[in-house]
């Protein structure tokens, strides 16, 4: 069984050895979280995995059995803040989204991130964030988008 | 939607016929033999009869506006919006956007180049008007009120009387879809408008779609999933040349879940198509295809024919853009005088969301799902891959996941179409990222060879710039009709920008087309990142040798009626503050451009040699940006934004490579692009000239951001780098 977005999933015998990614996309049918590169090199498929970010496409099914996955469409479920994660109400405050293909797998990593380091400095997000790339360059926005939010996590804390 | 019907139905079946896109550039003297040339992109530029289509008003009042540009972040669609809603007084939840499938429009042009505003602001704002209009004159019909005494409200009009009439309360039961003949008499009423209700354009209205983005709601190409599909891989050919010999199948058919195996011999490409997804891998690895590879180049060969000093030397050159004065009586007049030659390399276009589509091929209509910047060239294409009349081709059109040039093809359509016949199923066909990097076409590499000299006033004396590089526009047509087409004349897309807006008494420019083994079509700005480096990094070497600032070398140089490029380059030195004695300009660079001879832009970079790291840095990017009317500053913003990075990955990163046919790089660890620790601080300021049209954005701001790198590096380090990219060791 995985447990994705707090509910439980049986996975049949053919997935085991299925990308995690495939499994969500495919199985689950949660589409949110998109391939980008297939090798982890560009984090548009970022998951939490028990609560940290991890690159859904480097991961087999059978790596994750009984384990907890989080994904962009069961983020907002993890506060209690209403209809939106603050990082997703940031996100539309400072109109981040370009295409917006990568922006699921860019919050889940803020998310991740702000999860690890609740009041970053500039330099943990560039740093923290550089796993994820964006080629309508929107790394601007995402850096502000993601300041703001851990403002008004620790101002509601 | 209800209404399917086609809006197309009420203008002239033939006139849109008419416009359906033979007519480019260099093919139009090629129609009398259409039957070789295959499909065409859609190439013909809007008119206001086509907006009649694009703005439908709703019985209860609410506009659906079938957006006629393609959404990829380009934030086009919300702006076009915005328009609509100034001409009819609307707020923005009074309008619903709808990415059009290709029964729902007249086919529209391919969205590129920057146009999405620059070119549809007139007609769709016309086309709102019209609607208006329209129903005003249903209200003085059904009253006895003049025309003009009918005042414009928020959302309707109020009669003399004092009384509030709604947009819905004229409608009646069915939308309103406008027509020719409605028109004859609303045309003339529209300059009476006045403005009433709030303000849209110059707002920043964000993208409805946000909320669904970054919840992970918004339905890309890649994420169809329709009942009973099936779903494709692609087996490519290894090389951009190589032609499909024999294919061995082995034991692909015998595996679960496996429903066929498509050979393509016109395509050369083998398909696999499945129950299920979590088999494919294992079934291409069953198959064993033998190809048949031709002569392919690799990079040595090729930078060996993209040489300006090759074609220099054979003094070939086949187009003269641009001659005026003497090089001769330019170089006596000059005191100084340098040459250098400038490459960018090969580049692609990376886009996050490798293509993808979902087609099913029925007897009576074939439904395909996929992402491109012109659906109606992939309605074409897919319609020629399985011999189906074009009408039997419907195309549900999505957000793209990036485009940049690199969409106007979505092959994934055509390669899911096959295989869709092959098997009566409805087939996905995803590509992986080395298939997006392997199997699409790519920026060309330029080759610059510019000499100039400076007068004892400081103006140029001469300019002598020769250039080599590939056909973009025309880079797709097969090579039996190229050498017509680049007989005819320069590509345009290649010789972008090549002209400087200073004012050069004596200069030549010259160019050639030259085609190599590797597909060249069109990316971000097409030649103007790359003939603006060209000449922005000369420019720069100028004024050092004219012993001038290089802000003060160019205005110097520009002539007075360039006022919105001194006006840029004013504004983004008051900006730096680079006049300002204080001002440490030892890190910094400058540069300018204008985009398709509207929208200037100038830019300041600055920037770091970070020695322990090892790394250039650039650290800050200051722009001036003059787009015309402002629609939503926000989205123009955001645009610069993009095309700064865009420009510090030109100056410092991208690079395409290839050897025998095969890219290098089929991923991002070897092309790379920039990431979050890289990026500079980006300050923007946009200036409206009063009463100018709006003008190009999504690629203007792109061209000077690399040579005022490249330019800041000079200070910073005394070394001229001409070769792009730029990285630390070579410094």
């Amino acid at each position: 069984m995985i447990n994705v977005n707090g509910k439980l999933f049986e996975v049949p015998l053919n997935l085991q050895e299925a990308s995690l990614l495939m499994f969500l996309r495919d199985f689950v049918g949660l589409t949110g979280t998109k391939y980008g590169c297939g090798a982890g090199l560009c984090g548009a498929c970022t998951v939490h995995l028990d609560g940290e970010a991890i690159t859904s496409c480097q991961y087999l099914v059978s790596d994750v059995m009984d384990r907890r996955i989080t994904t962009i469409e069961g983020l907002a479920d993890t506060v209690v803040t209403g209809d939106l994660h603050p990082l997703q109400k940031a996100w539309v405050e400072f109109s981040v989204p370009q295409c917006g293909y990568c922006q699921a797998g860019q919050i889940m990593a803020a998310a991740a991130l702000l999860n690890n380091i609740p009041k970053p400095t500039s330099e943990d997000i560039r740093t923290g964030m550089a796993g994820n790339l964006c080629r309508c360059g929107t790394y601007k926005r995402i850096q502000s988008a993601i300041l703001n939010a851990s403002e008004e996590i620790s101002d509601e804390r | 939607m209800k209404d399917n019907k086609s809006p197309s139905m009420s203008i002239s079946r033939r006139n849109f016929l008419l416009r359906t896109g033979w007519i480019a550039g260099g093919v139009t003297v090629l129609t009398s033999c259409g039957s070789i040339i295959p499909p065409l992109p859609s190439l013909n530029d809007p008119t206001y009869e086509d907006a009649l289509s694009w703005i439908q008003m709703r019985a209860d009042g609410q506009v659906i506006f079938y957006a006629p540009r393609m959404e990829m972040g380009q934030g086009v669609t919300v702006g076009l919006c915005q328009i609509i809603a100034e001409e009819l007084n609307l707020p923005q939840s009074a309008i619903d956007y709808i990415s059009p499938n290709t029964d729902q429009t007249p086919p529209f042009k391919m969205t590129v180049g920057s146009e999405g505003i620059a070119k549809y602001f007139e007609p769709v704002s016309r086309g709102a008007a019209s609607l208006k209009e329209v129903l005003r004159e249903r209200l003085q019909n059904s009253t006895q009120y003049k025309l003009h005494t009918i005042k414009e409200e928020e959302g309707g009009f109020s009669l003399p009387d004092g009384q509030m009439v709604s947009y819905a309360d004229l409608i009646g039961d069915t939308s309103l879809v406008l027509n020719s003949e409605m028109l004859a008499t609303a045309e003339s009423n529209a300059d009476k408008r006045k403005r009433a209700g709030p303000k849209a354009i110059g707002e920043s209205w964000k993208d409805p779609q946000l909320k669904a983005i970054v919840t992970g709601q918004k339905t890309y190409s890649r994420d169809i999933a329709i009942s009973g599909l099936r779903y494709g891989h692609i087996i490519h050919k290894p090389t951009f040349h190589a032609t499909l010999d024999t294919v061995d199948i082995g034991s692909a058919m015998e595996m679960k879940g496996i429903v066929a195996v498509v050979p393509s011999k016109e395509n050369d490409f083998v398909g696999i198509v499945a129950e299920n997804p979590y088999v494919l891998d294992e079934a291409v690895n069953a198959v064993s295809v033998k190809w048949a590879y031709q002569d392919d180049l690799g990079a040595r060969a090729i930078s060996d024919i993209l040489d300006v000093e090759r074609i220099r030397s054979a003094n070939s050159f086949e187009h003269e853009i641009l001659s005026e004065g003497d090089l001769n009586t330019g170089r006596s007049s000059s005191v100084r005088s340098i040459e250098a030659r400038y490459d960018t390399s090969f580049s692609a276009h990376a886009a996050m969301e490798p293509r993808a589509a979902t087609v099913w091929v029925k007897e009576e209509r074939v439904e395909v799902w996929s992402a491109g910047q012109d659906p109606f060239f992939t309605q074409k294409q897919v319609a020629a891959a399985i011999g189906r009349n074009v009408e039997d081709i419907i195309v549900y059109t999505h957000r793209l996941g990036g485009g940049f040039g690199g969409r106007v093809r979505c092959q994934a359509s055509e390669e899911a179409a096959i295989l869709s016949v092959a098997t009566g199923h409805p087939v996905r066909v995803q590509w992986d990222r080395t298939a997006e990097f392997q199997n699409n076409y790519f920026q060309p590499a330029f080759s610059h060879y510019i000499s100039a000299g400076v007068t004892e006033e400081g103006k140029i004396g001469f300019w002598e710039h020769d250039f080599v590089s590939s056909p973009i526009l025309t880079g797709a047509v097969p090579d039996y009709i190229a050498w017509i087409i680049d007989s005819v004349k320069a590509d345009e897309g290649t010789a972008r920008g090549c002209v400087s807006p200073y004012q050069i008494m004596n200069q030549r420019i010259r160019y050639s087309d030259i085609r190599t083994s590797i597909p060249a079509g069109a990316w971000r700005g097409l030649g103007a990142a790359p003939n603006g480096f060209a000449i922005e990094c000369m420019m720069d070497e100028l004024a050092v040798e004219a012993g001038a600032d290089p802000l003060e070398f160019r205005l110097n140089n520009l002539s007075a009626s360039e006022t919105k490029i001194r006006g840029v380059l004013e504004a983004v030195a008051e900006m730096a503050k680079w006049r300002d004695s204080k001002s440490d300009n030892s890190k910094r660079g400058i540069s300018c451009a204008v985009y398709k001879g509207e929208t200037a832009v100038a830019i300041v970079a600055d920037i770091e040699i970070d020695h322990k790291t090892k790394k250039i840095v650039v650290k800050r990017i200051w722009c001036a940006q003059d787009c015309g009317l402002v629609i939503n500053p926000d989205q123009v913003e955001a645009q610069v934004e993009g095309n700064v990075v865009w420009g510090c990955n030109m100056a410092l990163k991208e690079k395409m490579q290839f050897t025998d046919g095969m890219v290098n790089a089929d991923n991002f660890d070897g092309f790379e692009i920039l990431r979050h620790d890289e990026m500079p601080d980006i300050q923007v300021k946009l200036i409206q000239s009063d009463g100018t049209p709006p003008t190009a954005v999504g690629e203007a701001a792109f061209a000077p951001v690399a040579p005022a790198i490249t330019n800041a590096i000079f200070a910073a380090t005394g070394r001229r780098l001409r070769k792009l990219p730029i990285t630390y060791e070579q410094l």
